[in-house]
């Protein structure tokens, strides 16, 4: 009897759709978007090298595409917040970026208290 | 006692406990649970102390390897199941650690990922081939020193050490919903199972017998487990406390290994991004190295071959050809383009399933007399032992569970 309520989670879990299930994916984007500030940040102080800051967009980049492809309601708001920070130049303003990652922070904040 | 003996230790540590999976997971646990997670390490460590003292005092003793033991305690049948579950542990623990090397050199040089695996395999398999085993280790172990720039940076960027220390005391933190409490205890069965991680013993245990360890090296052992676990499970909780500062407060999760080597640019700028990366690099490849080898010496001993790195290549034949398969295995599967965090989730979640079986024949054996003498278990390793046995099998239990409810600690 006790298996039943765990068994049924676990396929709760693996079946869930809409915003809920897009929460992982908005709140890795928002991660994302704010280690891309962190990094153009750093690197306007000339404290990172060329290499690494180039390395650091592209799998930051490859993250948020493959969040972005991963959410189930693609034509939402937080998909097209998603979608505008990939269209940010790899050298965008860290203040540019910290305000995509705010605004993807609220959206996670509200479903999540939702 | 020479201090170069301790290499054996410094690399088991620095590769077992900095690995790829500690640069993602400790600073992830740290931008998401501040200090909370650091007595997840703290307890770990200990009981990775008590299972590798074991391992090498049985080595010294008995002068048998854990596989060896495993086979005559656990019967062919659990034997084999054990045997086969380790090395896809160990198999896929080995391709995250080959793919996060060739990330490492992406972000140091920028040249592809893949021909920075396919590279990086060669150059390990033509290093453990020429070099003498004392020398894998010096190479790996003391260059992964590298890592102690994370130590330096958490001293350097004036943590509240009072929530640090706070840290240690094992406790949840108040306050949390449902779904943070399964994501913190999906964290908790993740580092016990990273800083565990089964090869590290085989590892351990099969290096004590290439270096010919006997009745002498009994407190070189103990010495070695202690300072090298220490040493390994310092830096993992600095790259934790670090990201705790620094990434927890500005809204970052880290996935990525490059992320971590950020803790150490923050404060030092250029020089401490290098050093970083140095020590990641060498931290990781000694990991792979330990990973293949490990795998390697529990297939050889298992099936009784002639085995080890203290004979010439062609002097241990099948040894040889195992351990340059499974690097080829595990190049195998990097080159297919798997995403390296996903490898890591796999290898700890089949690394947790493994360590009940890995340990409980260990345990027994250190505790008979028969084959240990006055050397046999104490009430101390006997007292904790058990506890971590206990530890261990109920993470085990759970790991499964936490894993799916959790989406493996990402939702």
């Amino acid at each position: 009897m006790r298996g039943k309520p765990l068994l049924l989670a676990l396929f709760v879990a693996g079946c869930s759709k809409g915003p809920d299930a897009d929460l992982q994916y908005i709140g890795e984007a928002r991660s994302a978007a704010a280690e891309w500030a962190l990094v153009n940040d750093q690197a306007a102080q000339g404290r990172l090298s060329g290499a690494y800051v180039t390395s650091m967009h592209k799998w930051l980049r490859d993250d948020l595409q493959t969040s972005l492809s991963s959410l189930t309601e693609r034509n939402s708001v937080y998909g097209a917040e998603i979608q505008a920070l990939l269209l940010q130049p790899d050298d965008a303003a860290p203040e540019a970026l910290r305000a995509h990652a705010a605004r993807l922070k609220q959206i996670e904040d509200s479903l999540e208290s939702a | 006692m020479n201090p170069l003996e301790l290499t054996l230790g410094i690399m088991t540590a620095v590769g077992g406990f900095v690995d790829i999976s500690e640069l993602v997971f400790a600073a992830k646990a740290g931008s998401t649970f501040g200090y909370a997670l650091i007595w997840a390490f703290a307890l770990a460590t200990i009981g990775i102390i008590v299972f590798s003292e074991m391992s090498g005092r049985v080595a010294a003793v008995a002068h048998q390897p854990v596989f060896s033991l495993m086979r005559h305690r656990l019967g062919l049948k659990l034997g084999l199941v054990t045997l086969a579950a380790s090395m896809i542990a160990n198999l896929i623990t080995c391709a995250a650690e080959l793919g996060g090397v060739a990330l490492i050199l992406n972000y140091m040089t920028g040249a592809p990922y893949l021909l920075m695996a396919v590279l990086m395999a060669l150059v390990m398999v033509v290093s453990i081939w020429i070099l003498p085993f004392e020398w894998i280790e010096r190479i790996y172990g003391l260059l992964g020193l590298f890592m102690l720039v994370f130590a330096a940076a958490l001293i350097a960027i004036h943590p509240p050490w009072h929530q640090i220390a706070a840290g240690f005391v094992p406790h949840i933190p108040a306050g949390l919903s449902t779904k943070e409490m399964l994501k913190f205890g999906y964290f908790v069965v993740a580092i016990t199972s990273a800083v565990m991680f089964p090869y590290e013993v085989y590892f351990y245990s099969s290096g004590g017998i290439e270096e010919g360890w006997g009745i002498k090296d009994i407190l070189t052992n103990r010495v070695t487990a202690i300072l090298g676990m220490g040493l390994g499970s310092t830096l993992a909780i600095a790259i934790l406390a670090s990201s705790a500062q620094l990434f927890g407060a500005a809204n970052v999760d880290p996935v990525i290994p490059g992320s971590a080597a950020l803790e150490a640019a923050i404060p030092f700028g250029k020089w401490g991004l290098v050093v970083a990366l140095l020590g990641m690099l060498f931290a990781v490849a000694g990991a792979a190295v330990e990973t293949c080898l490990a795998n390697a010496y529990s297939i050889a001993q298992f099936f009784g071959w002639i085995w080890g790195r203290h004979k010439k290549p062609w002097e241990a034949p099948r040894f040889t050809l195992t351990w340059i398969t499974l690097f080829a295995l595990a190049l195998a599967i990097v080159v297919t383009g798997v995403d390296v965090m996903t490898l890591v989730e796999f290898a700890i979640l089949f690394s947790i399933l493994v360590l009940p079986l890995t340990y409980l024949p260990l345990l027994l054996l250190a505790g008979d007399k028969k084959y240990m003498g006055k050397h046999v278990n104490g009430p101390l390793a006997k007292i904790l032992g058990w506890l971590y046995f206990a530890i261990i099998t109920a993470a085990a239990l759970a790991a499964i569970p936490l894993y799916i409810l959790t989406s493996g600690g990402n939702s």
